[in-house]
């Protein structure tokens, strides 16, 4: 029940809003709505699951589980949300009740795509998301803001269609029960290597645009860069990011013998992505830009965690999407609350402003070194196994990764150079206390993830196994198509029994301790 | 569920009847009464009566009490009520949408209402027909009132022009259909589905190359009726031309009623041919007269500069989508197709009522600059019409998606994989001539020269409401709908299998 309540609370709050005009009221309804969904979000670890026929004859259910790795998504993409919700309220001008509205349809949308255990029901959360998302775009973005609307859909809907092929062939050929997560995990094996590759293609093109992966990552920048400078619609298409997810609840359990085929590749192409992100990152002097390219560097360590199909990567590869729900979010926060300052996304007209506001210049410092990967923040844990998972199954890719790393560093304390020291042109205002109220969240996500990382990974690592099974047993069963023979994976496979991979988890329970 | 006795069944018969009664009544009341709103009350007071029966003959179904009358000439079992429910809901839209809006055309003449009535009786028939004579009579009753309609705006050339081209060719596909039935008799010796079933799936039966020839002409006679591509090229051009609250039916009412004819044969008796060369060529035919029809319909529309042509050929390229339904035939198909004729009924009729809302009186002005700026001065339409256009385009949650999604996986399911993925690449091609519109309503500034019809209709708006909300509940909940098509069985099967 909690978890219908989740996602029904945010959608019934967004239909209020559209009614409602009066700022006050507004604002009222908005906060109210707000914190009745976090409290709810926070109710969510260890409730009971949904399970009710949706369209039966076509196997379809209405499952909502909060315990698998999406539940604690869901509860980090709230404890954003909350703040987010707040910060726009008080900074949206034009039409604030429809913009509100859009971001709490977003915020159900995510709960859904999130919590769903049934193919078809997160296919339409995750198709559904897209429209508030395209909304909040083309009605509150900057002056190119069609262009970048009309580049978004046509890569999400591209990708999503394919999806949507595969989603709607899985159960047919595999000859599953239904829909359900676990009947589809069942009839898996059923499939042969090519149905399974293909399948698997499918679902990798949605969710590498919604990574999003190198080549498919264009419409990023403009979203980012064209979205309301308060930075709230930034923040929720941060949390929207959605594809890292997607691949390790579905694609990569159901379709094993399809990502033993096609990981080789997106390997290869996501520690790709994360080095040339973070290395156009480090050249950005728009800040939403850089911040766009930081996050799609991020990114790409992701895919480069999952597509290691090792233990340690995938779980750290879903704990970084969580950290950076928080970080990546923070950060737009902040750069809405610079703008508001300042006017400007220039970064190069910014400096100094750490002596007039250094509440401000603190907390940005947090949460960039968080975003930046430095132990004891929320990103590390996360960016660690991911790249351990990585270095097993290629050191060639691992290398590749680890450049991101040390490029974060370099835009991140760059970044902070250039906003906070050197001379001070005029003094600006230090933090407001309904700023302060929106990045306290941000603040406490970053410290708990920081700094408690074994619970969540422990869930990650129970629901990664299965996909490790998954893997293991098509290796097993099948000889790879001589074609895409992929010498790195049967090798992290091998290594999978070492000690290697409980030993970062024991050294976490430590630091918690 | 029992074998159905008796030959007169007055409930069975009562939907097609209660239409046909209340065709006649609006048609005397028009004679003493010429206020449009009393005939249109009268008309959907039929409708709704029409509906009850309906209704319940599908619940019998559900129950294993499918009746059927004439012997199995006449059926209501599942499939029949339930598009006989949707050919209801077309046509009760279609009246919303000419009540509201004929006077302000200058097109308001008494007979709308019967003419729309007497197309939806055949639409009824053609849907519960279980005899390939019933059918045809079924299919001219449909066809002649809609030639007329279509010629309805006799000062203008293109109706003039859409009447008679709909009229010729029409009349041509009847013929090639009647040719179809001819052959199809010489094949099996009989009119009825359930002996021709029996015959063609007799062992020992050779006349497999007229049968096909038959299944062929049938095939393209009703081909021409839901505008499957090559027999399609009327489609655009009719639908244009036509004054749009008779697009708004066409479009609906009368490719329901044409699929549902064209399922039934597909999922009976051309399904008991025995399958191999002769059986397998017939799902061939089909299956490229499908691609194309995607193709052609989709990219027909990404090249269409007006709204309302536009959304001619997207109604060409959804004929494609059913045609996936159609292959998929047997109880899945059929009850796939059910769901997406219904959702494909609410949102078309939808996006066309709304259509009325922003074109002139005369029915021009449907360039895309009319629709710039429409988020702003008429935020509700607006809306109305993006629920409906993203519907058509196939995204959740709306009722278009669930429809998608259902004809696919039937498709998958029967081994068309390719023509699945051909109709996913279409639809991607769908999405962008969808959101050019939505894309004009709610970014483009309202161009000074264009002035946007202040027009304001409250029947007009009770049927974009219907349409609206029933695209939203069908998306959200399909299982209400979806339920009732899915439990019901095919009375023809299930008897020949007794």
């Amino acid at each position: 029940m909690i978890s219908l309540l989740l996602i029904l609370l945010p959608l019934v709050t967004a239909v209020v809003l559209l009614f409602v005009r009066t700022p006050v009221a507004v604002r009222g309804i908005a906060l109210v709505g707000a914190l009745i969904t976090f409290v709810t979000a926070t109710l969510l670890p260890g409730s009971a699951g949904l399970l009710t026929p949706w369209i039966p004859g076509f196997g379809a259910y209405l499952a909502l589980d909060p315990n698998y790795a999406g539940g604690i998504l869901a509860l980090v993409a709230s404890l954003v949300m909350l703040p987010t919700a707040l910060w726009a309220s008080l900074r949206v001008e034009v039409n604030p009740n429809r913009f509100l509205s859009a971001l709490f349809a977003m915020w159900g949308g995510l709960m859904g795509l999130f919590l769903a255990r049934d193919l078809v029901l997160f296919y339409v959360f995750w198709e559904f998301t897209l429209l508030p998302s395209l909304a909040m775009l083309a009605g509150w973005g900057g002056t190119q803001r069609r262009q970048a609307t009309l580049k978004y859909l046509l890569y999400a809907v591209a990708g999503s269609f394919a999806m949507l092929l595969s989603v709607a062939a899985i159960r047919p050929l595999s000859g599953a029960e239904s829909y359900l997560f676990v009947d589809l995990l069942a009839a898996s094996e059923t499939l042969d290597v090519l149905t399974q590759t293909w399948l698997f293609a499918g679902f990798a093109l949605a969710f590498a645009v919604k990574l999003p992966l190198f080549p498919v990552h264009h419409w990023l920048v403009d979203f980012h860069e064209q979205n309301h400078p308060s930075g709230a619609a930034d923040v929720a298409g941060a949390l929207y990011k959605v594809g890292g997810f997607g691949m390790f609840a579905w694609a990569l359990p159901l379709l094993p013998e399809g990502a033993v085929q096609a990981a080789p590749w997106l390997l290869a192409l996501g520690a790709f992505t994360a080095a040339y992100a973070a290395v156009i990152a480090a050249r950005q002097h728009h800040l939403k830009r850089l911040l766009a390219y930081a996050s799609l560097s991020h990114m790409g360590l992701v895919a480069v965690g999952l597509f290691g199909l090792h233990l340690a990567g995938l779980s750290g590869a879903m704990y970084l999407l969580a950290a950076q729900m928080v970080t990546t979010g923070g950060m737009f926060l902040i750069s809405g609350m610079l703008h508001a300052r300042r006017g400007s996304f220039d970064a190069d007209s910014y400096g100094g402003l750490a002596s007039s506001a250094p509440a401000l210049a603190a907390t940005t410092l947090l949460v960039l070194f968080a975003s930046i990967g430095v132990p004891g923040l929320a990103n590390f844990p996360g960016e660690f196994l991911a790249l351990l998972g990585a270095f097993q199954a290629s050191s060639a890719a691992g290398v590749l990764a680890l450049v991101a790393v040390i490029a974060a560093g370099v835009y991140g304390v760059n970044l902070y150079q250039r906003l906070y020291q050197g001379p001070e042109p005029t003094p600006v205002v230090d933090l407001r206390p309904l700023e302060v109220v929106v990045l306290a969240p941000i603040v406490a996500g970053t410290l708990w993830l920081g700094l408690a990382p074994a619970p969540p990974l422990r869930a990650f690592q129970a629901d990664a196994s299965v996909t490790v099974r998954q893997v293991q047993q098509a290796a097993a069963r099948a000889e790879p198509l001589a074609a895409f023979e992929a010498p790195a994976v049967t090798e992290a496979l091998a290594a999978f029994e070492g000690a290697a991979v409980n030993e970062p988890l024991a050294a976490f329970e430590e630091v918690e301790r | 569920m029992t074998v159905p006795e008796g030959f007169i069944v007055w409930s069975v018969l009562a939907p097609a009847l209660i239409l046909f009664g209340f065709a006649l009544l609006t048609l005397l009341l028009a004679v003493f009464q010429q206020d449009r709103g009393f005939l249109a009350g009268v008309a959907l007071t039929g409708i709704a009566g029409a509906a009850v029966f309906a209704f319940h003959l599908l619940m019998e179904a559900q129950h294993g009490v499918a009746e059927s009358g004439f012997g199995l000439r006449y059926l209501a079992d599942a499939h029949a009520s339930a598009l006989t429910l949707v050919i209801l809901l077309g046509t009760a839209l279609a009246v919303l949408v000419g009540q509201g809006t004929l006077e302000r055309m200058r097109l308001d003449h008494p007979e709308y209402f019967p003419l729309l009535l007497l197309s939806a009786t055949g639409g009824v028939v053609m849907v519960s027909a279980g005899d390939l004579i019933t059918l045809l009579l079924g299919l001219e009753i449909l066809s002649l009132p809609v030639y007329v309609l279509a010629a309805w705006r006799s000062d203008l050339r293109q109706s003039q022009e859409a009447g008679l081209k709909y009229f010729l060719l029409g009349a041509f596909a009847s013929a090639l259909f009647i040719y179809g039935i001819a052959l199809t008799y010489g094949a099996g010796g009989h009119f009825d589905y359930a002996n021709l079933m029996a015959a063609f799936s007799a062992s020992g039966f050779e006349a497999n190359l007229v049968a096909l020839l038959g299944g062929a002409f049938l095939l393209a006679g009703l081909g021409f009726k839901v505008a499957l591509a090559p027999f399609h090229q009327w489609a655009p051009d009719v639908y244009t031309g036509a004054p749009t609250p008779v697009t708004t039916f066409m479009s609906v009412v009368v490719k329901t009623a044409a699929f549902g004819a064209l399922l039934r044969i597909a999922a009976t008796v051309f399904a008991s041919l025995e399958p191999g060369v002769f059986g397998g060529l017939l799902p061939g035919v089909l299956v490229v007269l499908v691609g194309a029809t995607l193709i052609v319909g989709n990219l027909g529309a990404l090249l269409q500069p007006g709204v309302k042509r536009m959304l001619s050929y997207s109604a060409v390229a959804h004929a494609g989508y059913l045609g996936l339904a159609v292959l998929a035939a047997g109880d899945r198909g059929m009850a796939a197709a059910g769901f997406y004729l219904a959702a494909y009924t609410l949102m078309n009729a939808g996006v066309f009522a709304a259509l009325t809302q922003v074109m002139d009186d005369d029915d021009r002005g449907d360039g895309i600059d009319r629709f710039a700026g429409l988020a702003r001065s008429r935020p509700w339409l607006a809306a109305a019409m993006a629920v409906c256009l993203l519907s058509l385009a196939g995204i959740p949650p709306f009722a278009g998606f669930i429809g998608k999604v259902l004809v696919i996986q039937g498709a998958f399911g029967t081994g068309h994989g390719f023509l699945a993925a051909l109709a996913i690449l279409m639809s991607i091609v769908a999405v962008v001539y969808y959101a050019r519109v939505v894309v004009a309503m709610y970014f483009r500034e309202p161009s000074g020269a264009v002035r946007t019809q202040p027009s304001r209709s409250r029947p007009v708006g009770a049927a974009i409401a219907i349409a609206v909300i029933g695209t939203i509940v069908l998306g959200i909940a399909p299982g209400l709908w979806y339920t009732l098509l899915d439990r019901g069985q095919n009375l023809l099967v299930f008897v020949a299998a007794r």
